[in-house]
């Protein structure tokens, strides 16, 4: 297991909870906004918040984004937390669309409103806030979001996950690419497993 | 699918929880750092925590605690309580908070929801709604609500439904409506205005004020009567009258989707 794990404050977010719940999994955190200190990371681990838009697009054009493409070509494990998982893709329709990091194949879409579970039945609200189920594995992690990944690539896809008529990716993994949507620091022991398997490197 | 949230409250005042907490094995029952723990390992789904400290001390111990809780507690945490200015939004997101709930503050200045949200994200800000039911007019066809604040002790002339709906279209990511005719009551979630403010507004709605048994916590849930997204509720947690357990399975076997509670583990993994 990796002993350091190199956190990306691309400020996004807070990141405490973040470091506090590899920590907590077993791994120590360095938490660093420098390219080259990003571009040398063994293990990387990209947390977000909020918005894809002008923080982003600064992010995805700039000197860290590419380092954070470097570590991804060279192959050393890369973890993706809800924005940092959008990030991945090639688009998001957010804010009037902008560009993603292009590592994996697909684009970033807003719930549909007025969506629901059954006819007949009340509107879903969002953002998709709360603790919902994710398949096969079954267990529950915290979500906050309003946008979803419309991968491309079926096989990028392990763990799914299910709000009204919107089946989206819970977890995606290629090769040393690791993405989720849900908060693994916010979903207690859940969150701190998913952690852990990450950082032994097994499919997640 | 998506569950309903649980969400236990503790009023926190200079740094205690005010009225206590009564769970077995808790050997300080004031202690919030403990309480919060025992509601994590519980299987809260969230937790919300309110400062009603008056003042500036109590306002820095808050933010202490807030810091403590967040170190030792990996559910989402909610906190409010005296939030006046972006300033303090930081200070309590620095600590460790998730989501801040709002109250006074962005009825005087509802640009503030637009302002925090453009800054820290719509999913961070929470419009606390306090509202109080006016007295019958003749000719209304339903009921009118008045949104309150500063404790229900000053009027807004705000409608309630209306000012929800400002809320979420400036941007807050969801809403915490506490009656406060029902405050304290344990009489139940009023839920005529829970019902009708969940569903005018798209964003996700808290039911708050009144809880006294765990099916008041299905009625505020259940889509015919509260249809509320998420239930608050401290005293009937706090006095140890049911565990978050307890009112899961109650509300599971009453048809309300929830997250199974976790057993308690220990902090070793794998």
């Amino acid at each position: 297991m990796p002993r350091e794990i190199t956190l990306v404050d691309a400020n996004l977010g807070n990141l405490d909870s973040v470091e506090r719940a590899i920590i907590q999994a077993g791994a120590s955190v360095v938490t660093t906004s420098d390219p080259d200190r990003v571009a040398a990371a063994r293990t990387l681990v990209f947390p977000g918040q909020g918005a894809f838009g002008a923080s982003t697009n600064g992010l995805v054009n700039g000197a860290l984004g590419a380092a954070i493409k470097v570590v991804i070509e060279r192959g050393d494990p890369y973890l993706g937390i809800c924005v940092g998982m959008q990030l991945l893709f090639d688009e998001s329709e957010e804010n009037g669309g902008n560009p993603g990091l292009g590592v994996l194949k697909g684009s970033v879409r807003r719930f549909p409103d007025g969506m629901t579970s059954f006819p007949g039945t009340r509107p879903l609200k969002i953002p998709h806030v709360g603790w919902n189920d994710v398949q096969p594995v079954g267990e529950h992690f915290y979500f906050s979001h309003s946008y979803y990944v419309d991968a491309a690539e079926p096989s990028d896809v392990t763990w799914t996950t299910r709000y009204g008529t919107i089946e989206f990716p819970a977890v995606v993994v290629r090769g040393n690419v690791y993405g989720c949507q849900f908060h693994p620091e916010k979903s207690q022991w859940a969150g701190l497993r998913f952690l852990r398997s990450f950082l032994l490197g097994g499919r997640a | 699918m998506l569950k309903r949230r649980i969400i236990p409250c503790l009023d926190i005042k200079n740094g205690r929880v005010v009225k206590g907490v009564h769970f077995a094995g808790l050997t300080d029952s004031g202690d919030p750092i403990e309480a919060c723990r025992a509601y994590d390992g519980q299987g809260a789904d969230e937790i919300c925590m309110l400062d009603i400290t008056a003042t500036v001390e109590g306002r820095d111990t808050f933010v202490e605690v807030v810091r403590r809780v967040a170190s030792q507690t990996f559910a989402p945490l909610t906190v409010g309580g005296g939030i006046r200015r972006e300033a303090d939004v930081r200070r309590l997101m620095l600590a460790g908070a998730d989501k801040v709930a709002i109250n006074s503050a962005i009825v005087t200045n509802p640009g503030l929801i637009s302002q925090l949200a453009a800054k820290y994200g719509s999913q961070a800000i929470v419009a606390a709604v306090d509202v109080r039911r006016m007295p019958p007019r003749s000719g209304d066809t339903e009921p009118l609500y008045e949104v309150v604040i500063h404790g229900g002790s000053r009027s807004t002339g705000l409608e309630a439904i209306r000012w929800c709906e400002m809320a979420a279209e400036l941007g807050a990511g969801e809403i915490l409506l506490t009656s406060m005719d029902r405050d304290g009551t344990r009489d139940g979630y009023d839920l005529w205005i829970t019902r009708t403010i969940s569903r005018r507004v798209g964003i996700p709605v808290i039911a708050s004020g009144g809880v006294g048994s765990l099916e008041h916590l299905r009625e505020g849930l259940a889509d015919e009567e509260g249809s509320a997204d998420a239930a608050l509720a401290a005293s009937i947690f706090h006095f140890g009258l049911f565990t978050i357990g307890q009112a899961k399975a109650y509300l599971h076997e009453h048809g309300i989707p929830v997250r199974p509670p976790e057993p308690s583990r220990g902090i070793t993994l794998g």
